[in-house]
């Protein structure tokens, strides 16, 4: 828009030459920052089954899995400045975020789980849960009582007479012949451990 | 390439709900991070200062180096000086400079500057800008106003002006082997705006017929997205997809540097693509 120029261009209206460069991580992070949506589409067009797979694989639960996808380029589009084309590709790069999403869930619902059990073993649940949620609760039972195998044996027979035996504290502490603060310090114990051995397997298998 | 490719079909309706909850989020064209929105006045008063600067970084040889135009850099300020002069006319209501020629009509500035030290060159474009300044600080920026066979709102012409200081300030950089220089985002932003809104006045200027629908994709800070439709045959439009980075699209708007140079990422019809960049450079002032 400015004027002269000491070095002629080629005429305005004569077809100049147009170089078009190879696509690339680099060049799709670019235009999406850019705000072009055709590039949002090709990004889900290419990788977007990686990431629903990769959901999928630790959620077990196909409508929860979309919800994943979802979240995963939305954020992608929201910030699309996270994504450093230096440090992995874009595949990597959106697995990874679907991966620890897929978790968190998986991690919220064993939380879930456990609060709702140590507040009220006996008591129906306050709301009830989706299908999706069902199942997603049924994946995380399975692994919480393979997860249970592994602690160590003082706080593995009080989660067990707890959570499984459907005692109180009271009752799980004199069955195990301890004090019920004992008790309760190991559940403590117990969950935390859990929750590391849950991140650990979940993670492995995504 | 879909999801199937992977050995995994996507549930049906996924990819609508995903890019639709995706623009929600974020409206296409947006760039992200987007640059703090400054005012055009603002936009030309800091690529006045960054120049002010570049003027302050030359020794006395590069003041006498040849820069464009027959002109040595002195005279391209010089250049300068007499545009802002003519600015401050048009703004005081001269009418005389609505049909000047952007050249001629400075030539005389350009011309005063032979043989004066620098430094009183450097002063008073200093004070011209400072001027324009003044007098648009008050100004209806959505104004219209004409000047060197342009007639426009004040707000555009403040852009314009901003890049051609950009412009003739790298003319100089080149001139005295410094390196190049980028407007900050802000500014450039309202420049890339700018020159997406002119590019069909471009296709007019370059005589370009065929009708082309540009999606538009200028990377990095400053840069954005825009859809625009370009020609005037009553033909079937193409669909273009011209990528390229933003700094570089300015430069080929200002006539700086060709497309082969910008190296864009093209996607549909590559001729008509081309004739529509080398249409861009029919933006830059004579």
């Amino acid at each position: 828009m400015s004027s002269e120029r000491a070095a002629p261009c080629p005429p305005a209206g004569r077809p100049v030459s147009v170089r078009a460069v190879e696509d690339s991580d680099a060049l799709l992070a670019a235009r999406l920052a850019a705000g072009d949506e055709f590039a949002l589409a090709e990004v889900f067009d290419r990788f977007a089954a990686d990431v629903y797979r990769a959901a999928l694989v630790v959620l077990r639960n196909d409508a929860a899995a979309q919800d994943i996808v979802q979240e995963v380029f939305v954020e992608l589009w929201r910030h699309p400045d996270r994504y450093d084309p230096a440090l992995g590709t874009f595949p990597a790069y959106l697995i990874v975020i679907a991966r620890r999403r897929a978790v968190d869930v998986v991690r919220s619902e064993v939380r879930r789980l456990v609060r709702q059990d140590l507040s009220c073993r006996t008591a129906a649940a306050e709301s009830s849960p989706s299908p999706s949620e069902e199942v997603i609760a049924a994946h995380v039972a399975d692994s919480v009582r393979a997860a249970v195998r592994l602690l160590p044996d003082g706080q593995r027979r009080i989660v067990e007479l707890a959570y499984f035996g459907g005692l109180t504290y009271k009752e799980a502490a004199e069955v195990a012949g301890i004090p019920e603060g004992t008790a309760k310090s190991r559940v403590r114990l117990a969950l935390a451990k859990l929750e590391e051995i849950l991140d650990a397997s979940l993670l492995e298998s995504s | 390439m879909t999801g199937e490719a992977h050995g995994q079909a996507l549930p049906a309706g996924l990819r609508e709900r995903v890019l639709s909850a995706s623009l929600r989020a974020r409206a296409a064209g947006r760039p992200e991070p987007a640059p703090p929105e400054i005012s055009p006045a603002e936009a030309f008063s800091r690529t006045a200062d960054a120049f002010h600067v570049t003027l302050g970084l030359l020794n006395g040889g590069q003041w006498a180096a040849p820069a464009l135009r027959g002109l040595d850099v002195q005279g391209l300020v010089g250049h300068l000086i007499g545009v802002e002069e003519d600015v401050h006319r048009c703004l005081t209501g001269d009418p005389e400079v609505a049909v000047a020629s952007h050249v001629a009509s400075t030539q005389p500035a350009a011309n005063r500057q032979a043989g004066r030290p620098p430094a009183l060159t450097r002063a008073e474009w200093r004070r011209a800008a400072d001027h324009t300044i003044d007098l648009v600080r008050t100004a209806d920026l959505r104004a219209e106003v004409a000047v060197h066979g342009m007639r426009l709102p004040l707000g555009l012409l403040l852009i314009i002006r901003a890049f051609e200081v950009w412009v003739h300030e790298n003319d100089i950089r080149e001139a005295a082997a410094l390196p190049p220089s980028a407007p900050e985002a802000s500014t450039l932003s309202l420049m890339t705006s700018a020159a997406a809104s002119l590019l069909p006045l471009a296709a007019i200027r370059a005589d370009l017929n065929d009708s082309v629908r540009v999606h538009l994709v200028l990377t990095g800070p400053g840069g954005g997205t825009w859809d625009i439709a370009v020609g005037q045959s009553m033909s079937a439009p193409a669909d273009v997809t011209i990528v390229a980075d933003a700094v570089g699209f300015c430069r080929l708007a200002a006539n700086r540097v060709t497309a082969a140079d910008l190296d864009p990422y093209v996607t549909g019809d590559q001729d008509r693509a081309a004739a529509v960049l080398a249409a861009a450079t029919t933006l830059a002032l004579d």
